[in-house]
């Protein structure tokens, strides 16, 4: 799995704005860690569907997922969470979507361990007082 | 070998009373927990892994290894399941159980939900029936509970429907900046209100000090102790006898009978250091107090040629009728901020359609809920037209996170005598005891119910000022979870019943249930006041035999 491919990934899916983006507040770290641990299990399923996202980008664009402009890598995952795959996948692209997303989030919204660095986004939603 | 007057199995809602109303009254107990006891540290504040939101793991057991159960779907297809799988209906396995990390919604039944069958009669396919005793019977005991444990409320705005002689002891926790908006808005609709009673101490109380706000009531335990669970009220008392012998991390495998069919005791496994041991304890009463899966579980497990199908099973009843709620919730986007980071954040309540609803059965009471931390929101709360990922997803999450409102409710469980819980003799434990077997649905009407009820709190929102309002409804499925309930229900008639109305197993002079296992239905309501106050009268019953 290509980790500039995960870092481009997980910044679509909560990109940056006036808070931080996915990638900023410790997601991958959050991810890397989920995979050696709880799901385990699911590591390989899980890169997969990262290289899979990086051959749907050359098939379409030409080039890997991380150097596509923002409106071609929403393109692309837009498509795979349709199911509308242009390259031949060996896991289903929307139960791996689904866990791609949700891991994400979990990364970002939940305890600051690995991801939700600094409790930015518990800060961003109101749920905890800027400090 | 010790005898002892008394082995209680399960030290949660009910055991725990059972405990120390047994002690206090000078019996010798023994008190079995499958679970240890468990610190806050030790319960921790992991927003994945908690009885809330249990994506990864559990806080409050039984271990994810070791502990299976079978799940068998509407469609027939059977998997086996691990405890932090919403099909498991995991509770608790700790001591306290579901008491140690609960919302502590501390309600009472409405009287008609102990006569639910001669109010609304018996749809096809349900086993709908009245309770043996009426709300009157219970309600010395309700209230015994709400002073001994501390229950926060209200009782006077609720007194026409659910009369009491009494007040709760503690004042009712404070308004939120929503509260006032869905006040508001049921005034707009003529609809009643409450305070939500909480078993949570608003002021110092019996010894432990009040509650200071936090974010972290339900899935967790309470930093201050001010939480009241069996744990922290009873239990102790039942220590400080000097009567209770509590044993913890002990696993019931059987009710002991002896050679004509006798109960005499329990076979349990300790696992101390390391090998799983089994023992042996006598006793002249047995009262199974593990939940309603677990009970069924231990009744059905303990055979001999006296009694081939389970001790209390002559009638195929234990198991039976397995309940908890469904749970319509409905949530709306204030123009305002409503969220002030004060917990616990339920503050409200109708219970305006628990009965009397035109065309429906039951029904339920609906009100806010607890502070969900953003990952649960962002997992349960969200519109279903928003995108789940992407810009426009995190600028909900910045914006609106702080003025969605919620509502939601348990609905009234019309019992299904289809779904229950049985045996799988090819799936054991660690300690090699047979498993849980969960299987069918809850009855086609409590979906009408709750559709009824989500309409509900689609208009209650509306009303309070939510322009854009949002649900989810749930399907026919399996209830039980945490509100777990039924399937030993009481009665006056062995063949449609497992105990009589103290509990007492029908075939049996000394083994009795004590838990949610005994309601017949489970009310509108969150039932765990309801375990306590039935335990109390069953425990003050046991006291006075021998």
């Amino acid at each position: 799995m290509n980790s500039e491919t995960l870092r481009a990934v997980v910044d679509c899916l909560i990109p940056p704005d006036d808070f931080p983006g996915a990638y900023d507040a410790g997601v991958c770290d959050y991810i890397e860690q989920l995979f050696r641990t709880d799901l385990a299990d699911h590591a390989e399923f899980f890169c997969a569907g990262i290289d899979a996202i990086d051959a749907e980008a050359l098939a379409s664009y030409n080039a890997p997922f991380a150097v596509l402009t923002p409106d071609q890598q929403v393109a692309t995952l837009a498509a795979i969470e349709a199911g509308a795959v242009k390259t031949s996948w060996h896991i289903a692209p929307s139960r791996f979507f689904e866990m791609l997303v949700n891991v994400t989030a979990e990364g970002y919204y939940s305890d600051p361990q690995g991801g939700n660095r600094d409790c930015l986004s518990w800060v961003m939603t109101g749920f905890e007082a800027a400090s | 070998m010790k005898t002892y007057d008394a082995i209680i199995v399960g030290s949660g809602a009910a055991g725990g009373i059972v405990a120390c109303v047994l002690a206090e009254a000078g019996k010798h107990v023994l008190l079995l927990e499958r679970g240890p006891v468990l610190s806050f540290a030790d319960v921790g504040r992991d927003q994945l892994r908690n009885q809330r939101l249990a994506i990864y793991g559990h806080n409050a057991g039984p271990e994810l290894i070791g502990n299976p159960r079978v799940f068998v779907d509407p469609q027939g297809r059977s998997r086996l399941v691990k405890p932090h799988e919403l099909d498991y209906h995991n509770n608790a396995a700790c001591v306290g159980g579901g008491t140690r990390v609960y919302g502590a919604q501390a309600w009472r039944f409405h009287p008609n939900d102990f006569r639910m069958a001669s109010k609304y009669g018996v749809p096809d396919g349900s086993s709908l029936a009245d309770w043996p005793i009426s709300y009157e019977t219970l309600e010395p005991f309700y209230e015994r509970a709400e002073w001994e444990l501390g229950v926060a409320g209200d009782g006077g705005v609720t007194q026409s429907e659910i009369p009491r002689k009494r007040n709760y002891p503690l004042p009712p926790v404070l308004p939120s900046p929503h509260t006032l908006a869905l006040q508001h808005g049921a005034r707009q609709l003529d609809w009643g209100t409450t305070p939500v009673p909480l078993l949570i101490n608003t002021e110092a109380y019996r010894g432990r000090s009040s509650c200071i706000g936090c974010k972290y009531c339900v899935g967790f335990a309470c930093p201050t102790d001010a939480k009241t669970g069996t744990q922290n009220t009873v239990i102790p008392r039942a220590l400080a006898t000097g009567n209770c012998e509590l044993k913890t991390s002990a696993v019931a495998e059987a009710i002991d009978t002896d050679d004509r069919g006798y109960v005499i005791g329990i076979s349990y496994f300790v696992s101390s250091s390391g090998a799983p041991q089994r023992e042996t304890a006598r006793s002249r009463l047995v009262i199974v107090s593990a939940g309603a899966i677990e009970s069924a579980r231990l009744l059905l497990n303990s055979r001999s040629s006296f009694h081939p199908a389970g001790l209390g099973n002559e009638y195929d009843q234990v198991g039976r009728n397995l309940q908890g709620h469904l749970y319509p919730r409905a949530y709306g986007l204030s123009s305002t901020k409503v969220f002030n980071g004060i917990g616990p954040g339920v503050t409200i309540a109708t219970i305006q359609f628990n009965h009397d609803n035109p065309g429906i059965i039951g029904g339920g009471m609906l009100a806010d809920d607890f502070i969900k931390p953003p990952i649960d929101f962002w997992y349960d709360s969200l519109p279903p037209d928003l995108p789940r990922w992407g810009v426009e997803n995190k600028r909900f999450m910045r914006d609106n996170y702080t003025r969605v409102m919620h509502v939601r409710g348990p609905v009234q469980d019309i019992p299904n005598p289809e779904g229950r819980v049985s045996i799988d003799r090819t799936v054991r434990d660690k300690w090699g005891i047979p498993v849980a077997r969960l299987s069918g649905t809850t009855h086609p009407a409590t979906v009408e119910a709750a559709e009824f009820m989500r309409e509900r709190g689609e208009q209650w929102l509306r009303a309070s000022g939510c322009e854009k309002v949002w649900s989810t409804q749930p399907g026919l499925i399996l209830s039980g979870r945490q509100h777990q309930a039924g399937t030993c229900r009481m009665g006056n008639d062995p063949a449609t019943s497992v105990t009589d109305e103290w509990g007492r197993v029908h075939s049996h002079d000394n083994l009795f249930v004590v838990d949610g296992s005994l309601h017949v239905t489970n009310g509108g309501f969150n039932p765990v006041l309801t375990i306590m106050a039935l335990a109390f009268r069953s425990a003050e019953y046991i006291a006075r035999l021998s």
